[in-house]
């Protein structure tokens, strides 16, 4: 069987995708009829809730501060995990120095710390923003400097037999060869963020998804839960998308109409 | 030397007693011994040999990309110490940048020195025209065959009008025929650009077909082992050149002596 008999391989996928969902979501009704809505809200009664939820206005507050968080924190964990990255592909002194502080961050569990941020930083936006940033800059100092460092030694060659400086070899040479690697890094931080975000709400927080969920379990409105956990999905995956969207634009103007699909980049 | 002879000397290349030490964890290997080699200007020269005789370390020296541990390599009168705007490299691989376009990739060595303009752009045209690719100025390297993409490179190490092009086993990856005609295609081009060629293969009849002269190096560390005149008259096809006598004979005394 290769998938090329009466329904190709792309649309027998798409229909297992509906008919498994379809299962599942009757396995979540079956198993919400045998049990209290309070422990287990039915399918259709999430659906009603986030509609009436959504519609009335009143989820936007919480759903616009909890992107804004992502967004600063993505933007701030990424514009210093690019820079720091590129200091330690370009100075070996720089690398000796920071890589020991690298490791031992990376070991230091960053949520464990969302605590004392808020002691620091109060309830605001603060410490989710530095949540998110603290976990977003890992995947992208890496991803740029494996980027950076990647290019190979004839390519390195052509350069020095042109006599291109250092300058010029990292923008005409090693930017370039390191944007797939940037962009995975990107993809990456950016659903970190997203954690990283939502975990620091839940310490301290009135407002956003995370405080939403904390709230709902106070008062035990799990419904309300299952709606903050949908409104926080359909959240990553439209980052996820922009992330995309912007990466084949990017991709298209690097590569040309014909580039080869799929990621060439360094995954985390 | 002086700066009138530098004129005459456009092109030349004198190789003084060059050898080349490298440090290795086991001690110093000997990778050169005493090169001694004058090339005229607009000559053709291959360099042969046993695998890891120094053939490539030879060339990169010339291409001052690797310097020599003691002797000296000197090109229109002036000793190279690094690389030189006057010569034009072309590697075993393409080396093409995957994200720029066929022209931009040429246009790089007038980017990289800071001179692009109208007349760079020409350039690049004429010498794609030159190498039958003037079509595919806008096409990614992804697109193009093999062949065509060690086109692109010829055409980036000719497009500065170096006085000389190294080249490092340029047709090594590809297919037999693809090579013949790349061959060809190499000799019109030589003919046309009139620039010194120095070719490393380890294709005797490949380098018999393309030279006038031919460096034989012994097996490490690489010595000269002779330099043969090659007497086939140009221009030169695949039929001339197998229908002499003279190839054959050259063959078998480089395949014996490189035994």
């Amino acid at each position: 069987m290769n998938g090329k008999g009466w329904l190709s391989e792309k649309w027998l996928g798409r229909i297992l995708v509906v008919v498994s969902a379809v299962l599942l979501l009757l396995l979540w009704h079956f198993l919400a009829a045998q049990t209290s809505s309070l422990i287990l809200p039915s399918p259709w009664a999430v659906a009603t809730r986030l509609v009436e939820f959504v519609g009335s206005g009143r989820a936007w507050p919480h759903i616009w501060l909890t992107t804004q968080e992502i967004l600063a924190g993505f933007a701030v964990g990424s514009i210093l995990g690019i820079g720091i990255g590129v200091l330690a592909a370009e100075v070996s002194i720089a690398r000796r120095v920071i890589m020991p502080y690298v490791i031992i961050t990376q070991a230091l569990p960053k949520f464990a710390l969302a605590p004392i941020l808020v002691i620091w930083f109060g309830f605001g936006m603060g410490p989710k923003v530095v949540i998110a940033a603290l976990i977003a800059f890992f995947p992208l100092m890496e991803n740029t400097y494996l980027g950076l460092t990647s290019t190979s030694s004839d390519q390195l060659e052509l350069f020095k037999a042109l006599r291109a400086s250092r300058r010029t070899t990292l923008f005409k040479l090693k930017f370039p060869h390191a944007i797939p690697a940037i962009f995975s890094g990107l993809r990456v931080a950016l659903m970190l963020s997203l954690v990283g975000a939502v975990v620091a709400e839940y310490v301290g927080a009135n407002k956003g998804l995370g405080a939403l969920i904390i709230v709902s379990q106070g008062t035990l409105d799990t419904e309300l839960m299952f709606v903050a956990f949908v409104l926080l999905t359909a959240l990553g995956v439209t980052l996820d998308k922009c992330h995309e969207l912007i990466y084949g634009l990017v991709e298209k103007r690097l590569y040309g109409k014909r580039s080869k699909s799929g990621s060439t980049g360094v995954s985390v | 030397m002086s700066a009138s002879k530098q004129t005459v000397e456009r092109g030349r290349i004198e190789i003084r007693q060059a050898s080349k030490v490298y440090d290795s964890a086991a001690g110093d290997i000997l990778a050169l011994d005493s090169i001694e080699l004058d090339i005229e200007p607009g000559e053709f020269v291959s360099i042969v040999g046993p695998s890891g005789c120094g053939k490539s370390t030879l060339l990169r020296c010339i291409g001052g990309l690797l310097s020599l541990s003691s002797g000296e390599i000197v090109i229109g009168g002036k000793t190279v110490t690094e690389p030189d705007p006057r010569i034009g490299y072309v590697f075993q691989k393409a080396v093409l940048l995957p994200w720029r376009t066929i022209e931009e990739n040429v246009l790089l060595p007038f980017e990289i020195n800071g001179t692009v303009d109208d007349t760079a752009r020409e350039k690049v045209y004429s010498v794609l025209k030159m190498v039958g690719l003037e079509d595919y100025l806008h096409h990614h390297p992804n697109e193009l065959s093999g062949g065509m993409q060690q086109r692109v490179s010829v055409a980036r190490g000719l497009v500065m009008q170096p006085e000389i092009l190294l080249m490092d086993e340029p047709f090594g990856a590809l297919d037999a025929q693809t090579r013949d005609t790349m061959n060809v295609e190499l000799l019109r081009i030589w003919a046309e650009a009139g620039t010194t060629i120095v070719f490393v293969t380890h294709d005797i009849g490949e380098a018999l077909f393309l030279s006038d002269r031919v460096l034989m190096l012994t097996a490490r560390p690489g010595r000269v082992r002779d330099v043969l005149d090659v007497p086939m008259p140009r221009p030169r096809s695949f039929e001339k050149v197998e229908g002499d006598e003279r190839f054959w004979q050259l063959r078998q005394v480089i395949r014996e002596a490189l035994a």
